[in-house]
């Protein structure tokens, strides 16, 4: 029997053949599988972690609307009457100690603009019966 | 190198996808459709693999990191897809992988994608009765002409491993084809 060798014969192909254009349908099958960018479709969760985001957002942005305007106002000057509001409920300033800040002028400027009939000075002091200490001051 | 990297980026790049998978796919489609039917043997199961072997190159393209080239990271692929489908196959037939190739082998002629001479026929038959990686080094040196360097890459063995692999698969191609 004639020993065959396969380098003495034409070299072979395999034998299988492809169907005619299975290429081209090929290559169009594969590409409608895979996603077209211009119709990806955003999975819901990724849409849904979007939507927390910026909910989140607007909650920080909305607490910190009050601080943010509280700091841009301007420092308002105080009125007169808060002043005095103020002074007579803090307890820890008394009649004297605010007669103690008065100097000589600020009594001037007092008797300038308190006019105090005789008479009235007279029912004070009659009623007023610390009359003996006060006269001593 | 650079330009396959170049290349790689085309492909991962959302904006030029499309166009660089057209360009994948009519590169590589013809080489791999016969490595996977040399293997696979029938054109439907071929065709079934080669779709898959697409899908999972571009689902791992971002995973790709270029120690090997493009060119042997998709044969690879491609061999692995082959063979799992032929354990599947051959699983859910309740039989083995070589009966299954034997039963495909004997059925050739009949085979309306297969225009075989006798020769071919028996090339087949003795083929089939190879150890598995010997058959994968015969099919991809001698029907597919890859250097060996190439299927040394896309299997992961020695040249020299390889071309022992060959040569031992050839003398029993020999034997059989000269005994029947």
């Amino acid at each position: 029997m004639k020993k065959f060798n396969l380098e003495n014969i034409p070299k072979t192909t395999s034998g299988f053949i492809v169907p005619d254009n299975y290429f081209e349908d090929f290559s169009k099958k594969v590409l409608s599988q895979f996603p077209d960018e211009t119709n990806r479709v955003i999975p819901l969760y990724k849409q849904k972690s979007k939507l927390l985001m910026a909910v989140a957002a607007i909650l920080v942005i909305g607490l910190f609307i009050p601080i943010f305007n509280q700091l841009s106002k301007p420092a308002e000057e105080l009125d007169l009457t808060t002043l005095e509001n103020h002074l007579s409920y803090q307890t820890n300033i008394n009649q004297y100690d605010l007669i103690s800040e008065l100097d000589e002028d600020d009594l001037n400027k007092m008797g300038a603009t308190i006019q105090l009939k005789d008479e009235i000075i007279e029912e004070h002091l009659s009623i007023n019966s610390d009359l003996e200490r006060l006269l001593s001051e | 190198m650079q330009e396959e990297k170049e290349f790689i980026q085309e492909l991962l790049d959302p904006k030029t996808q499309n166009e660089a998978f057209q360009k994948l796919l009519h590169t590589y489609q013809r080489p791999l459709y016969h490595h996977i039917r040399n293997i696979v043997l029938n054109h439907d199961d071929t065709d079934d693999v080669l779709q898959n072997t697409f899908i999972k190159v571009f689902q791992n393209l971002k995973n790709f990191k270029g120690e090997s080239k493009l060119f042997s990271w998709m044969y690879r692929i491609a061999t692995n897809e082959s063979l799992t489908f032929i354990k599947q196959k051959a699983k859910k037939n309740n039989t083995s992988t070589e009966e299954i190739n034997a039963k495909i082998i004997d059925n050739l002629q009949s085979d309306v994608f297969f225009d075989g001479n006798e020769i071919q026929i028996k090339l087949q038959k003795a083929i089939a009765l190879l150890p598995t990686k010997q058959q994968l080094v015969f099919k991809m040196k001698y029907f597919e002409e890859l250097k060996y360097e190439e299927i040394a890459t896309i299997l992961d063995t020695s040249v020299g491993a390889l071309k022992a692999s060959y040569h031992h698969a050839v003398k029993k191609i020999e034997a059989y084809v000269t005994s029947n």
